[in-house]
């Protein structure tokens, strides 16, 4: 065998990502193995994410819970808590995104296995780039958009919205004191991600949750 | 920004295919623009992640790769930097993305007394 030592260049072709990829599949079959739905949910800081599991809360019930990530402060989970279901907070102490790892540590406090549970919702830290490229084991990212920061952020970002099994238009309640083009931004989505599945939702009225809860109450339905 | 995290995985990964830390010359690495890395700040972390680990002060010769998309309406296949663009022979932007999301370690370089 030839030492590595002793040649001037080495091959490596390692996908600088492969040790997240492997903890994210093995939270993969973890919790699929469970029969349950897990969604990642990304969005630029405040565009509803918190609220979005609120509402969710509400037509879930205890059948939902949620990983929480945050650079700091318990106060997501404490919300989501609050509106009915199982939250456990992971304080990312600086890091700007989730990693499976992490993830997978945090699974640990919730009991998969009481059939009770039918979908895990993790939070992801707000940030539209570095969440993208670490896979946490789930079966669907959820990107989150909302009408204030203008309808031209799907191209800006084009490694997260071109992941995304789900784009959200978030706070639809103000598309009348905006210029935010719904057509457009669905429109340079799918340019992405021609599959991509659109709810457009207010987390504030209500309009669009109860419709975007029934489509991952029949995912979560196929995965039994 | 979490360059700093990316640059400890790729040098724990040069570690192991080399056998431990040593002065490198050249650490070449593939981006693709739909990887969500930026070159500029991956090249200030990796300099000081590499010095402190042991690795010297590599040169990180970065090759940034275009994604390859196909076009749903014509079937024509090119080459994107980014996605403002849409396909060069009828000009849709409905398309599928073959490639793009690369990011790899693919060599690194040392001198042969340099160990
Ligand atoms: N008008 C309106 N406001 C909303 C809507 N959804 C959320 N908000 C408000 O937007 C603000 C941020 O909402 P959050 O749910 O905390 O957003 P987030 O994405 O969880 O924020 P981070 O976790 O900090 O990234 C809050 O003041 C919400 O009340 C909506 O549909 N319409
Ligand atoms: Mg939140
Ligand atoms: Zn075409």
């Amino acid at each position: 065998m030839k030492d590595p030592r002793r040649d001037n260049k080495v091959d490596i072709a390692t996908r600088v990502m492969s040790r997240n990829d492997s903890f994210a599949a093995r939270n993969h079959e973890l919790l699929r193995s469970n029969d349950i739905l897990t969604l990642n949910i990304i969005s630029s800081p405040g565009a509803g994410k918190t609220s979005l599991l609120e509402a969710m809360a509400g037509f879930f019930g205890p059948g939902l819970a949620v990983i929480e990530g945050d650079v700091r402060t318990r106060r997501d989970a404490e919300r989501v808590e609050k509106a009915g279901c199982k939250a456990y907070q992971i304080e990312t102490g600086g890091s700007c995104h989730l990693d499976a790892e992490a993830v997978g540590k945090a699974l640990e406090h919730f009991d998969l296995t009481d059939g009770e549970l039918s979908i895990l919702a993790i939070e992801n830290v707000g940030n539209l780039i570095c969440p993208s490229g670490y896979d946490l084991g789930e079966d669907m990212k959820v990107g989150l958009l909302s009408t204030p920061e203008g309808d031209d952020k799907v191209l800006k970002y084009p490694s997260l919205f071109s992941r995304i099994a789900v784009l959200v238009i978030n706070k639809t309640d103000l598309l009348p004191m905006l210029d935010f083009d719904v057509d457009r931004a669905v429109r340079e989505c799918r340019s992405l991600n021609p599959n991509v599945v659109v709810f457009l939702m207010s987390a504030r009225t209500g309009e669009g949750v109860e419709e975007f809860c029934r489509f991952l109450k029949g995912q979560a339905e196929l995965e039994e | 920004m979490h360059e700093l995290s990316i640059a400890k995985d790729m040098t724990t990964i040069i570690g192991k295919a080399i056998g431990g830390p040593r002065p490198l010359d050249r650490v070449n690495v593939t981006i693709g623009p739909l990887s969500g890395i930026s070159a500029e700040s991956l090249r200030f972390c990796f300099g000081e992640v590499a010095r402190s680990e042991g690795f010297g002060e590599p040169e990180l010769v970065i090759t940034l790769v275009a994604a390859r998309l196909v076009c749903l309406d014509c079937e024509t296949e090119y080459n994107a930097k980014d996605f403002y663009d849409g396909c060069p022979s009828c000009g849709s932007i409905n398309r599928n993305i073959l490639s793009g999301r690369e990011f790899t370690v693919d060599s690194v370089e040392f001198d042969e007394g340099n160990s």
